[in-house]
């Protein structure tokens, strides 16, 4: 089993650096998945802390490494699947921004270790210096993989892109210190409502004129409680209600650079909230539907 | 003792204050004709820290105001905490403050500090006298190999890239670079810390002078206030150091005004025992240890082998004896005739063979069960009597 991997530019080493720093911020642990073509971080719900949600990433390996060599356990199992404190990675990896060129790299010292040699530029001299950090993994046996594939999901009923983030965050942050549930309601006129609802007060925030990616039909409400709007036709809307705390972890990726967020729902079931960036990065997010 | 302090040198001195309070919990002031003195020294008796201001700091200085017969100047402990409450902000503090008064009398049983800020305000501080002892450390700065001056910036930038959890940093010094570790205890998991290590090379230094390459280990939260210390004044730090078990010294001064020295304790491999089985197993632990950093530094084992036997052949002259040459010893037993002289060069012998071992009680405990860890440890070879019944299996 042999993994390295070089990056070399600013531009990329800034973008992972953020992501990661994202990752640790939703989960305490994660698995790396390192395959030929793509690098995964994967937080499945059971193996980390106070449920965080469910996290699938993807990142292609050629817009971000200018050298990257994997060598599995052998030809049919390609890939090297990692577990590790998400923190432990991002805070070595904090220096990154400033860097010149990271090396990753699978070693051996005592205990598995992803070690990580950063060649950072001196602020007084001419001079580099080298900062290697070796990061505790765990390699997970091949006969516990099926435990991160990308999970299969039931298809969307609407898509539909999401406002600018921090707007969005700003607005869960205030409803997450009123109500631990949120409703997220989306139209197909591109309307996206997030509802909460206290003994004191109902609070709904609207966004119009949003961009609907795809509708799936007519949305059966028939089993459904009555009280919702009658102005609207509801069989063009669904909606989900979520954990708040869960939604606005999601959010706190708003500093990865991103082209388009999307939000997929499964009426009442399942939301799943998509970032996607410029270098094909994307972040997948899986929230289930609370249902009483 | 009375002495005004300006305003701008006002922060210095809360500078100086914060970055005491990080090392020990009790302040000692000593006020001389030429200086006054700030000492502490933290719990564990492994950190010191003295800085100096001269008279050119203050803008009055009289060391004998209340009574001109005291020529030896005074002496005083408060407690620390008092101390940072007469300096709770210093970066603001030059813009705040006109300047400040400190008095002490022999008298009375309060220090005093008189702080005149903007628009009239005066803060007036009674800070109580715990003790009149003055406290001091002895070390060497001066006669050692290895000194290094180095920007404040490049240590505290390095050592950003540890974790906060970190407690000990483990520097190697050789002449090509100079290489900082967290220095991860043989008890840690080492399945859960990051091992962290950062070379930077010699020529990043204003001066790198090694005279004998060694590593060193001390702790990072004295290390941290220090390197902020000078990173607020914008001063560069010496490095003075000889060999592990030695302290290290870092030196902040402003050419004239003022001199601060902080002197860390490094630690020592782990049994201080003189026995030569103990010796030969610290190497073999340091080894160990080092592998465990650096799998691909075999090639300065040796280097290390020579270095750690080295200090502990100096550690051995903890105590006053002198050696008697020992050929001059079996001349003078095999003359007879001189019989008294003789016995009396014999008892000298034997005295000089029960040199009590050094305290080591702190460390004692540790080292009990030690053997049983030693990699060349062979249960056959303790037969006989069972000390220790074994514990229940469950």
């Amino acid at each position: 089993m042999k993994f390295r991997a070089v990056m070399v530019d600013t531009g990329p080493m800034r973008e992972f650096t953020n992501i990661v720093s994202t990752i640790s911020k939703l989960s305490k642990e994660c698995v790396l998945r390192l395959s030929t073509e793509k690098l995964y971080f994967i937080v499945s719900e059971d193996n980390s802390g106070p449920s965080p949600p469910m996290l699938w990433c993807e990142i292609p390996q050629d817009t971000f490494f200018s050298e990257y060599q994997i060598v599995g356990v052998d030809d049919e199992y390609r890939d090297i699947y990692l577990g590790l404190v998400s923190a432990n990675l991002s805070k070595s990896l904090a220096t990154l921004k400033t860097a010149k060129c990271l090396k990753m790299k699978l070693t051996k010292k005592q205990c598995p270790c992803l070690t990580l040699e950063i060649e950072t530029p001196s602020s007084t001299s001419q001079q580099t210096r080298q900062v290697t950090h070796d990061i505790p993994v765990i390699v997970i046996p091949r006969k516990l993989w099926s435990e991160f594939h990308e999970p299969r999901i039931p298809q969307p009923d609407m898509s539909i892109e999401l406002p600018a983030l921090k707007q969005l965050r700003t607005t869960i942050d205030r409803m997450k210190g009123m109500c631990p549930e949120v409703v997220i309601r989306a139209s197909a006129e591109g309307r996206l409502t997030l509802q909460i609802k206290t003994d004191m007060a109902k609070v709904s925030t609207r966004f119009k004129d949003l961009r609907v990616m795809a509708f799936e039909g007519p949305i059966d409400h028939s089993d459904s409680e009555t009280e919702t709007q009658t102005i609207e036709d509801i069989s063009k809307t669904c909606y989900c209600r979520v954990d708040t705390k869960k939604f606005s972890m999601f959010l706190s990726a708003d500093q990865i650079s991103h082209n388009a967020t999307v939000c997929s729902i499964v009426n009442k079931k399942l939301v799943i909230l998509c970032l996607q960036t410029e270098e094909n990065v994307k972040l997948q997010c899986f929230i289930t539907g609370i249902v009483y | 003792m009375k002495c005004l302090i300006p305003g701008p040198n006002v922060k210095v001195l809360g500078r100086t204050i914060h970055a005491l309070a990080r090392f020990g919990d009790e302040l000692y002031l000593e006020s001389s004709p030429e200086a006054i003195l700030l000492r502490t020294l933290n719990a564990s008796e492994s950190a010191y820290a003295m800085v100096k201001f001269n008279k050119v700091f203050f803008s009055y200085f009289n060391y004998n105001y209340f009574s001109a017969k005291d020529q030896e100047g005074l002496k005083c402990k408060i407690s620390m905490k008092s101390a940072l409450h007469a300096f709770k902000s210093p970066t603001h503090m030059d813009k705040q403050v006109e300047n400040l008064e400190i008095r002490l009398d022999a008298e009375s049983c309060k220090l005093i500090f008189i702080i005149k800020c903007k628009h009239g305000i005066v803060k007036t501080h009674f800070v109580s006298i715990l003790d009149c002892k003055a406290m001091q450390a002895v070390y060497t700065k001066d006669l050692v190999h290895n000194r290094i001056t180095s920007s404040q910036k490049i240590l505290s930038e390095a050592l950003g890239n540890f974790q906060s959890s970190d407690d000990q940093v483990n520097i190697e010094v050789n002449t090509e670079s100079l290489i900082l570790r967290n220095y991860v205890d043989s008890s840690m998991d080492l399945s859960k810390v990051i091992r962290t290590q950062i070379s930077i090379k010699s020529a990043e230094f204003d001066t790198y002078v090694i005279g004998r390459e060694t590593v060193i280990t001390f702790t990072i939260k004295e290390f941290r206030a220090l390197l902020a210390f000078a990173e607020a004044l914008n001063l560069p730090l010496q490095l003075h150091f000889e060999v592990t078990g030695k302290p290290v010294v870092f030196i902040v001064h402003n050419n004239t005004t003022f001199e601060a020295h902080f002197v860390l304790a490094t630690t020592k491999s782990d049994t201080p025992t003189q026995t030569s089985a103990s010796q030969n197993s610290t190497i073999t632990d340091r080894k160990r240890k080092e592998m465990g950093f650096n799998s691909n530094s075999v090639r300065k084992k040796p280097n290390l082998d020579v270095d750690v036997s080295k200090c502990l052949d100096e550690d051995s002259h903890l105590f006053d004896y002198i050696e008697m040459p020992i050929d001059i010893i079996n001349a003078q037993n095999n003359d007879c005739s001189n019989k008294d002289i003789s016995q009396s060069i014999i008892q000298e012998n034997v005295d000089c063979d029960n040199i009590p071992p050094s305290p080591t009680s702190k460390m004692k405990i540790k080292t009990i069960f030690k053997r049983c860890f030693e990699s060349t440890f062979d249960p056959r070879s303790i037969r006989g009597s069972v000390l220790a019944e074994n514990s229940d299996s469950e």
